[in-house]
């Protein structure tokens, strides 16, 4: 009983000399975002100090009506709610707090990033990529090469060499930045490459089958995807593959329903080729083909 | 002097005394990835499955203390619901996305997109959350409104809204967006249902807009009852966080998302008059003062059988602050309201408590991300050690002649008081503003009160003010046995009067 006293005794005391000091109001308030000494979420109180050591009234402004002073950071939300009297006490706590001492700089390092070499293939990763919709998914195929297909238009976007994604930024911030791809990129889709051909003969002028398109998912065989979409109503399966050399891809369609004939179309100077031996597709073949995709 | 160290000493006894009433352990992480959890459940084997920041969907044996992969690839997943063994709901932001593993080696071989029948800007504040799943097996979902911390992508997905200062081309995040990001709007709605919360098929294969009006409803979930709660963040026209009993077809207070409304013909929303939205909104159940409670409150849970007196109450997490939440269900003229209630302060819990649910056994157990924003990482267990600490069950509000009174019910029999609980009475303003300094501030004068026969129930008088949150102080008291109360303040939310 008389240690518990004592524990009393001994915990009131600091607690009575914490009631509502800047210190205390510090460490609800602000220290989740703000350590003496380093960037945690906002800056570090010597950087704080630094700008604000002799402008109390533009630091309370400043917590009052927060904007952003890094464009790579987040905003700051307002401290009104703390009120005027009780930031002028946190401005002059953070002065003492950060006399004398040194920021500490950031190490900038992703412990979580592959290196190139090291990058597991194959691998999906749905990202925010440049050049495609939101909803975008990166692939690192066997080899060298990866792709962007996109979840949204439900196609292949492009196709680099090198390694895979440089994401960290995109990890270790809010999200804002976009993962860059780690290589060339050496191949651009504009167009879904499968046209209608009803007529089964080459006729330029028909249609793309793209309208309407519906994402319903991927599945994984060895690691590598097939995705699964329809378009304008048909089933559609599409697996890529590396070609062995590295020269291309190869691309298996799959179609459910009763698919149309297709005619193939790739922009130059990509080359195509197809399993059934010709660019102009049967409805029966339509069901099962291969394309060789070359970009040289 | 003399009366602030009593205060202060049974406060510290108090906080000392409730971390033996907790068991709190940490466990360990998965080797090589961002142990940032954004979902979380538990299989019916008592394994935990959680989704991490980087997209890994991984399961924890506790028995063993060793994770297994279950899936990986996602973007960014903040909620994940159990089907089975083999099957795993995700909401990523692009899709809510089925986990299959159909050839029995324990990861994933499918990934079926159960529902993207939303719009994305590629704005990184376009977070998506859930599912909750209801009692009738439908599938709730909460999308987030774009901040202006960024603008758009070139490339979105979905229908573009027109209503707003800037065209697509002007909310461009080009270089000089910085400039025109004012007129945006602080956080946006310019494709489908951001802002909305989405009811969805069991199957996922029909949609149900359900309610608009949210900003960042991190947190989305069924309390005992079977009402649809969400928290929403502090920021603009959100003084203080919100607690949400959701309504069908209501509006939730963050105007951007009111175009999404069928039939929408009031033009810009935020173009509208303050009083005029207010009329429109649903009220809050419950707030959380920020800096005083819960800066960003996030999923709410039910307890289960099993946590005994907490029965019938919600835990909600919290990221900024070392502590969790419980939220005390009242009923007042057809309105849910209530009381919340710090939990497990003075503990080693920490902060950054994003993910709840609780096992088969009774353990809760607690996901943690911060997302570059304040919290924490990793995944920790929280149980009962004993016996159930001293707790407020209720707070309910009724008239008592011509005043109101708070009745508080106990878990166990308390000294009777000598004086009348403190309780101050204060709100925040509704305002496009972000965030909002405290209003209307005011201790109410002490009123009569009274124990019961049975020590467990404490009724207060007091002049209530309709709209206003009530904190009621019951820092000293004490069970009678001499045990500290946990969760000494009450902070009651009088949407309605009786």
């Amino acid at each position: 009983m008389k240690h518990f006293i004592t524990l009393t005794a001994a915990v009131a005391l600091v607690a009575v000399s914490n009631a509502d000091d800047p210190k205390t109001v510090f460490q609800v308030q602000c220290a989740a975002c703000h350590a003496v000494d380093r960037v945690l979420v906002g800056p570090s109180l010597v950087e704080i100090s630094g700008i604000y050591r002799n402008n109390p009234d533009g630091f309370v402004q400043w917590c009052m009506k927060p904007g952003r002073k890094r464009l790579a950071g987040i905003e700051m939300p307002s401290m009104a709610a703390v009120g005027e009297p009780a930031l002028r006490q946190i401005h002059a706590y953070i002065l003492k707090e950060a006399a004398g001492k040194k920021e500490q700089k950031a190490t900038g390092v992703d412990p979580f990033a592959v290196p190139r070499a090291q990058v597991r293939r194959p691998q999906v990763q749905r990202m925010f990529l440049a050049e495609a919709s939101p909803a975008a998914i990166a692939v690192a195929l066997p080899g060298d090469l990866s792709y962007c297909f996109d979840a949204s238009e439900c196609r292949l976007r492009y196709v680099w060499k090198g390694g895979f994604l440089n994401a960290s930024e995109h990890w270790l911030g809010n999200g804002s930045k976009q993962a860059a791809v780690d290589g060339e990129i050496i191949y651009r889709e504009t167009a879904y490459p499968l046209l209608a051909n009803e007529g089964n003969g080459p006729d330029p002028g028909e249609p793309e089958i793209v309208q309407p398109v519906k994402f319903t998912g991927y599945t994984l065989k060895d690691g590598v995807p097939s995705f699964h979409y329809t378009h304008g109503g048909i089933p559609v399966v599409e697996t890529i593959r590396p070609l062995p050399d590295g020269s291309g891809i190869e691309r298996t369609f799959e179609m459910g329903g009763n698919p149309p004939g297709l005619k193939v179309v790739v922009a130059a100077p990509a080359r195509v080729e197809s399993s059934t031996g010709s660019l102009a597709l049967t409805a029966a073949q339509a069901k099962s083909f291969t394309l060789t995709l070359r970009w040289k | 002097m003399i009366r602030q160290l009593s205060y202060f000493a049974a406060f510290a006894l108090g906080s000392a005394l409730h971390a033996a009433d907790f068991q709190i352990d940490r466990m360990p992480n998965p080797p090589g990835v961002d142990p940032q959890i954004g979902g979380l459940d538990v299989l019916p084997d008592g394994r935990v499955v959680a989704a991490f920041h980087r997209g890994e969907v991984q399961i924890f044996d506790p028995a063993t203390k060793t994770w297994s992969s279950f899936g990986e690839g996602l973007h960014e997943p903040l909620g994940l619901l159990v089907e089975s063994p083999s099957s795993i709901l995700v909401m990523q932001r692009a899709e809510l996305t089925r986990l299959k593993d159909t050839d029995g080696d324990g990861r994933a071989d499918v990934y079926e997109t159960v529902f993207d029948g939303f719009g994305m800007t590629g704005n990184y504040h376009e977070f998506a959350f859930g599912p909750a799943k209801g009692p009738d097996g439908s599938l709730y979902i909460g999308l987030n409104v774009a901040s202006n911390g960024a603008g758009i992508r070139p490339e979105i997905r979905g229908q573009w809204s027109d209503i707003g200062e800037l065209d697509q081309a002007g909310m461009l995040a080009d270089g000089g967006f910085g400039k025109r990001a004012g007129k945006a709007g602080r956080m946006y709605s310019r494709v489908p249902w951001r802002g909305c919360v989405l009811k969805l098929s069991a199957d996922g294969k029909s949609m149900q807009p359900f309610a608009t009006g949210f900003r960042s409803p991190d947190g989305i979930g069924f309390d005992e009852a079977g009402n649809l709660l969400v928290t929403d963040n502090q920021g603009d026209w959100r003084g203080t966080s919100p607690l949400y009993v959701v309504q069908k077809n209501g509006f939730h207070g963050h105007p951007a998302s009111l175009v999404w409304t069928p039939g929408w013909d009031k033009g810009d929303p935020l173009k509208l008059p303050v009083d005029e939205l207010d009329k429109l909104r649903v009220k809050e159940s419950a707030r959380f003062p920020q800096g005083d409670l819960a800066n960003s409150p996030t999923q709410p849970v039910a307890f289960p059988k099993s946590w005994k007196d907490y029965q019938g109450q919600v835990v909600i997490g919290e990221m900024n602050q070392k502590r969790l939440v419980r939220f005390l269900p009242d009923e007042v003229g057809g309105f849910r309201q209530g009381a919340l209630v710090p939990m497990m302060d003075g503990t080693s819990l920490g902060n950054g408590n994003h993910r709840l649910v609780f096992g088969k056994d009774g353990a809760l157990w607690v996901g943690k991300t911060h997302l570059s924003w304040a919290g924490d990482q990793g995944l920790v267990r929280v149980t009962l050690s004993g016996e159930v600490p001293l707790i407020a069950q209720s707070v309910k509000l009724s008239k008592s002649g011509d005043h109101h009174a708070f009745t508080i019910r106990f878990n166990r029999p308390v000294k009777a008081p000598t004086t009348a609980p403190l309780i101050d009475a204060f709100g925040y303003k509704y305002h496009k503003e972000y965030g909002s300094p405290k209003t209307d501030e005011a201790r109410l004068p002490a009123g009569a009160f009274a124990l019961s026969a049975d020590g467990r129930e404490l009724k207060v008088e007091a002049t209530v003010r309709a709209g206003l949150i009530h904190r009621i102080d019951l820092s000293g008291l004490q069970s009678s046995d001499g045990q500290p109360i946990e969760g000494r303040l009450l902070y009651y939310q009088a949407t309605l009067l009786p």
